[in-house]
């Protein structure tokens, strides 16, 4: 870290990668912050919890894909409740510091299930993400659309379509009809899912859930947390995406998402 | 008191309860049930009322879209559902609960969270409640949900009673000593059925034993040494000396190993751990293993194949002193999902039924371990309606300096770590080696049950950082036989004292033996110096991995077995290992002579060409699998390189796979694999030849090169019969003349000689079959190519040599008929092609390749049209016109089709091979064959991906 007059540089940003039970997309998303100048670590809640390891010492904390503690109940709900109840205050103090908080997949469904995603009231969900309408797991490639206009901090700039793989069996984002209109009219959401002429889609497979709005991935109110079921941190090589031998493909299409949260994150707020 | 809380979507799609009404819909055609509620049941016992609305609130109920009951039914049913009725007097409600004793893996995130929310239970438990609406008594569901198989009756049950207690209470069993010195041969043979699994001969080799120390075993001695002796273990007809057609042969499995071990260029190890390793690059190892899971997966298809996959999981990782598992493979041979129940065999379940579960399972277990699955293949034919092939690969990644185990010193600790051990899974090992009976489904119960990918992720977790702090000095998966075969193998050459009551148990009530020999899944045994044993114990905690010390290494030589005081197994690891009396077999062919088959007629015009083409691709063996597929993670660990599908729209299927197991090299591994269920009853030598030829074509039509590849093998094969055995002995011999021709190893390998059934039905032999997968390296993914056609206007290229036989092949069985030749390869042309087609492949040559097999030369085609939505104007002028159904349908292994630049290209690539240019690719979305048709790619699609999407969709 470098002190500037304008506040404290971070030249390669700290990225707790926030692991459990049954997390399995940890590798993977370490390798993507590697690859953009981040500076990840592997963390176990288990450290977070007996204080080894604190929160405050990192300026991103990543939520991973995978099956935390089986999913059982609903998907992401045991870590969202072990957040909440021996978390909260390190959570708090992150936030109030205004640390950028990412969750992916399951990492998303933690975020939505502890309340920091849509509204960041750690503590009350405000929506969940539902069994795909489809009423299995699916593991498959879908095109999404960043929204121009929306909240996210690190994720502004131009519309932005790509691919990206999906593979869950919980991401319909579900709310009431007030909640989603909260969510819409406040420029929470980030990405949604589209057909081929780019447009936002409710039709299966390319809305792979049944996501209301073909809602992908979302922020909070002050634009530091962001969550999304698609995992971008599966196409930040050229060689990941299926059809890499038959496509033009100028830059890795995930690659973006974590060069702009490092970037972001390099200048402390 | 236990407080049940009950939980309900309220607002969107209830699917599980969509679903079972479409199923009374469609399958039982049952119109007057209007609709099906699912209803998820939590029991909490040690809570009060109060803190199970807490619970509710804060852990099993979102209130967004469920609502939630304590203690009583719902008395409406809340929101969009049938608009407020009153479930309990509409409705007739069913609940299907695991079995008491059936490890249910949420359980135990109940517990975990409600203790988080400061709630200490003392137990916790969940299932599900359907309500049936519509004019329907409780009888008529019950056969309802019995023919729909919404449960099994081997792990759970309908809850009829509220039972008192969550908790399972038992006093230990003793451990009793069995007389067997003088038991009479009927007498000892009466023990060892449906128990021991083992002939008169080997019980006399134990009776002799004790005789001869003087004394009766303990029962723990006698399941020691069924388990240790089992086929399933002991492997003792690839062991045993051959009689064939009266001369003599030597073991099956010297024959693999000896002609391995001549080609040891890459090998690291290869038949001395649980799994072979191979060399990567930059100091890495990779690994690999197939295993099959059958006799679990008749019985209880969901559990079988999670602990199928399990294990197979544990084995890649109990290579050296810790290995990471990177792919996974799963080949499944079933009867066609439509065979008819009533033909079913007594005691097996319905193909349909089996497939749904064993995907379920594989699914649930691959997905949550976090393990890419990412190659297999189903096949259907009708004689595996007596028991199905579910065997599952895992292939892993290690540092080579780690790649070899550690040897045990005296003293060094023996570690339990993972599961607890239950009553499941007795007799596994045993139970797998015996044939299937009607009787199996009754009396082997115990040998089932439901996997906990989560608790086998911990563990994977923790055995890999251990790893990478040299703690390990060696480890065992605790697969079949348990502790018994973990630590009887890794015993065997210093001797070692268990304590059993160190071991933790899922509750109390297990005799000895059976803490022994239980299979209770995700269990590892791990060697340490004692010194390293606080550092381990760390770890593991740092995981929230269970760990205890069970034993040590004591020099004994002896396998020393102790609960507290009582010394309960004292065996000498000489006799346990090597008193089994070694077999002597007789192989014999089956004389008389074969009937002649008939041939099909040709296709006499375009309507009639076409059809046949239609019931080709929608035959079982070569329709799309892709929305099974699709419910497998195969992109987690972010290494795909080459996926199952691509091409435009992503559903075309490649013949391997490719990851970049280390994300930031481009090193490739690949795998694939071949089999031919059919070919084998017709010949086994060239049938297995074609196997193991398909393997590694589809390995080479990716860009592999086969010098850089290692092979692993797995029979199936019914009981070692004479006439078994003689089919057995030709296709080791295929695979021993295999590995001669390629020059390169089987590094690992697995038989299981269990697949013939004997019921009142009478007897049925499941078609042997020879599994080859191969796995391999490459130094850089992007020189490597998927099956979709890239260009219009391209050159198309038969390369390989035909052989117009076509016996077995799917272009026969549609037509009813099986052939008395199959497409014999050959061996003399293999190498050269493949190679060929590499160095292509290397210098970017070729657009695509596909690898021709079942469904012949026009499927591959097909294939390759659909992938780049294009089509394909084939000439056929070279071949003649009784041949050309032949020709087009012609499954010979070891061909590919290519598409090239042009005509120069071809024959610049190939000039030296035979090679045919049989067409061009067109913006036309058709396959035409010059005058006989031309086939809409569009209608074809849908017949090739109906059946399965049918199922799975």
């Amino acid at each position: 870290m470098e002190k500037t007059n304008g506040g404290d540089i971070f030249l390669k940003p700290k990225i707790c990668v926030l692991k459990s039970d049954g997390t399995n997309c940890d590798e993977e998303l370490y390798y993507a912050f590697e690859k953009v100048g981040g500076d990840p670590e592997l963390v176990h809640i288990n450290e977070v919890r007996n204080k080894n390891v604190r929160f405050k010492d990192f300026q991103v904390i990543a939520f991973p894909g995978g099956f935390s503690y089986g999913d059982d109940i609903a998907s992401g709900k045991i870590l969202a409740v072990e957040m909440v109840s021996f978390l909260k205050e390190e959570l708090e103090n992150f936030r109030a510091k205004n640390g950028v908080i990412i969750g992916i997949c399951n990492g998303f469904q933690t975020l939505i299930r502890t309340g920091l995603l849509p509204f960041g009231s750690l503590g009350k969900m405000d929506a969940t993400l539902a069994p795909n309408d489809s009423g299995h797991f699916e593991c498959r490639w879908v095109r999404l659309k960043k929204e121009k206009v929306n909240k996210c901090k690190f994720l502004q700039g131009d519309e932005n379509i790509g691919w990206f793989a999906v593979n869950h069996g919980e991401g319909k984002l579900f709310a009431g009809n007030e909640t989603i209109k909260t969510i819409e009219q406040s420029g929470l959401v980030v990405f949604r899912y589209v057909d081929e002429n780019n447009r936002p889609t409710q039709k299966y497979p390319n809305n792979p859930n049944g996501s209301i709005n073909a809602i992908a991935g979302i922020c909070d109110p002050k634009g530091l947390v962001f969550g999304m079921m698609p995992h971008p941190e599966k196409f930040v090589d050229l060689t990941q995406y299926p059809n890499w031998r038959r496509e033009k493909i100028e830059k890795p299409h995930g690659l973006f998402i974590f060069e702009n949260i490092v970037k972001f994150a390099r200048v402390a707020k | 008191m236990i407080q049940k809380v009950r939980v309900i979507t309220k607002v969107g799609p209830d699917l599980k309860g969509i679903d079972i009404l479409s199923d009374i819909h469609k399958m039982l055609g049952l119109k007057k049930v209007d609709k099906v509620i699912s209803i998820k049941v939590y029991r909490l016992e040690g809570a009060t009322e109060k803190q199970a609305k807490i619970l509710a609130k804060q852990l099993l109920c979102e209130q967004i879209n469920q609502s939630y009951s304590i203690n009583k039914p719902f008395s409406h049913l809340p929101g969009s559902h049938l608009g407020g009725v009153a479930i309990d007097s509409a409705g007739v409600t069913i609940e299907i609960a695991y079995k008491p004793g059936v490890m249910n893996p949420e359980a135990a995130s109940v517990l975990k969270a409600a203790k988080d929310l400061g709630i200490k239970l003392l137990a916790a438990d969940s299932s599900y409640e359907y309500a049936f609406f519509g004019s329907i008594t409780k009888e008529e569901i019950i056969k309802i949900v019995e023919k729909l198989k919404l449960y099994n009756p081997l792990i759970e049950h309908i809850v009829i009673e509220e039972s008192k207690t969550l908790l399972i209470k038992g006093q230990p069993g003793k451990t009793n000593i069995i007389h067997i010195r003088d038991c009479s041969d009927k007498q000892l043979m009466e023990f060892s059925k449906d128990k021991l699994f083992l002939n008169l001969e080997e019980m006399k080799t134990i009776q002799k034993y004790f005789q001869k120390i003087k004394r009766d075993p303990t029962d723990v001695e006698l399941e020691t040494l069924a388990q240790t002796w089992s086929e399933h273990s002991g492997h003792k007809t690839f062991k045993a000396d051959l009689i064939v057609d009266g001369k003599q042969k030597a073991p099956l499995i010297y024959r693999i190993k000896t002609e391995a071990l001549k080609h040891k260029k890459n090998i690291v190890s290869a038949f001395e751990d649980n799994s072979g390793v191979m060399d990567f690059y930059d100091g890495w190892a990779i690994n690999g293993k197939g295993e099959t899971h059958n006799a679990p997966s008749s019985i209880e298809p969901y559990g079988g194949a999670m602990t199928g996959s399990g294990g197979v999981f544990r084995d890649v990782l109990a290579t050296g002193q810790g290995a990471k598992n990177v792919i996974s493979t799963d080949v499944f041979c079933f009867a066609p999902p439509e065979y008819p129940s009533k033909n079913l065999p007594a005691g097996t379940l319905p193909p349909l039924y089996l497939l749904k579960r064993v995907v379920a399972g594989v699914r649930d277990y691959g997905n949550r371990v976090g393990i890419p699955t990412s190659n297999g293949s189903v096949h259907f034919h009708q004689d595996f309606r007596a028991r199905p092939t579910v065997l599952v690969g895992a292939y892993g990644i290690i540092p080579k300096k780690y790649a070899q185990k550690g040897k045990p010193e005296l003293g060094d600790l023996i570690v339990v770590i993972g599961g607890k051990t239950g009553r499941d899974g007795i007799h596994g090992a045993t139970f797998s080696s015996g044939e299937m009976t009607e009787r199996t489904i009754n009396v082997n119960s115990t040998a089932v049950q439901i996997g906990n990918a989560i608790e086998e992720k911990r563990v994977f977790d923790a055995i890999l950082e251990a790893r990478d702090n040299d703690l390990i000095r060696a480890l065992q998966d605790c697969g079949g036989g348990g502790f018994s075969s973990s630590i009887g193998e890794i015993g065997e050459s210093l001797g070692v004292t268990i304590n059993l009551e160190k071991a933790p148990l899922k509750y109390p009530g297990l005799s000895p033996w059976e803490m022994w020999v239980s299979e209770s899944q995700e269990r590892m045994i791990i060697v340490l110096q004692k010194k390293n044993l606080r550092r381990f114990l760390r770890i593991c905690e740092k995981y929230n991995v269970e760990a205890s010390v069970i034993g040590k290494f004591d020099g004994s030589k002896k396998l020393n077995i102790y609960l507290e005081r009582e010394k309960v197994c004292d065996l000498s690891m000489e006799f346990l290992h090597k008193g089994l009396p070694k077999k002597v077999l007789v192989a014999r062919q089956e004389t008389g002579n074969r009937k002649k088959s008939d041939t099909p007629p040709i296709p006499k015009n375009e309507g009639e060409w076409i059809h046949v083409l239609e019931k080709v691709l929608s035959h079982g063996n070569v329709c799309s699998k892709e929305s099974i597929v699709r419910l497998y993670d195969h992109t987690v660990q972010g290494t795909s390189a080459l996926p199952p599908f691509t091409g435009i729209k992503q559903d075309s299927p490649n013949d391997a796979v490719v990851i970049r197991p280390i994300l930031d090299k481009p090193y490739g591994m690949i795998v694939s694999h071949g089999l031919n269920p059919v070919l084998n009853n017709i010949d086994p030598y060239w049938g297995s030849l074609w196997a193991a030829t398909e393997a590694v074509a589809n390995y080479a039509a990716v860009g592999g090169d086969y010098q850089e590849a290692s092979l692993i093998e797995n029979f199936i094969w019914p009981f070692p019969d004479e006439q078994s055995l003689w089919s057995l002995d030709q296709s080791v011999d295929a695979v021993v003349d295999f590995m001669k021709v390629l020059k390169i190893p089987v590094i690992s390998g697995k038989d299981s000689l269990s697949s013939t059934y004997r019921g009142s039905a009478g007897v049925i032999k499941i078609p042997p079959v020879l599994c080859i997968s191969v796995f391999g390296k490459l130094a850089d993914v992007t020189k490597t190519i998927s099956l979709d056609f890239k260009k219009v206007g391209s050159t198309i290229v038969l390369l390989g040599k035909q052989d117009l036989e076509m016996g077995g092949s799917t272009y026969f069985d549609v037509n009813g008929v099986l052939g008395d030749q199959v497409p014999k390869v050959d061996l003399k042309l293999l190498p050269e092609v493949l190679s060929t087609l590499h160095k292509a492949i290397k210098l970017r040559s070729i657009l695509a390749a596909h690898d021709i097999s079942e469904g012949g030369l026009i499927t591959a085609i097909f294939e390759m049209c659909l992938g780049g939505r294009m089509g394909a104007e084939l000439h056929l002028e070279g071949v003649k016109a009784h041949l050309r159904g032949n020709f087009l349908f012609n499954e010979t292994a070891g061909c590919f089709i290519v598409e090239v630049k042009n005509e120069k290209m071809a024959e610049k690539l190939f000039r030296n091979l035979p090679y045919k240019i049989i067409g061009k690719t067109t913006s036309q979305f058709s396959i035409s064959a010059n005058g006989l048709f031309e086939a809409d790619i569009k209608k074809l699609e849908k017949k090739w991906k109906k059946p399965m999407e049918e199922i799975f969709s």
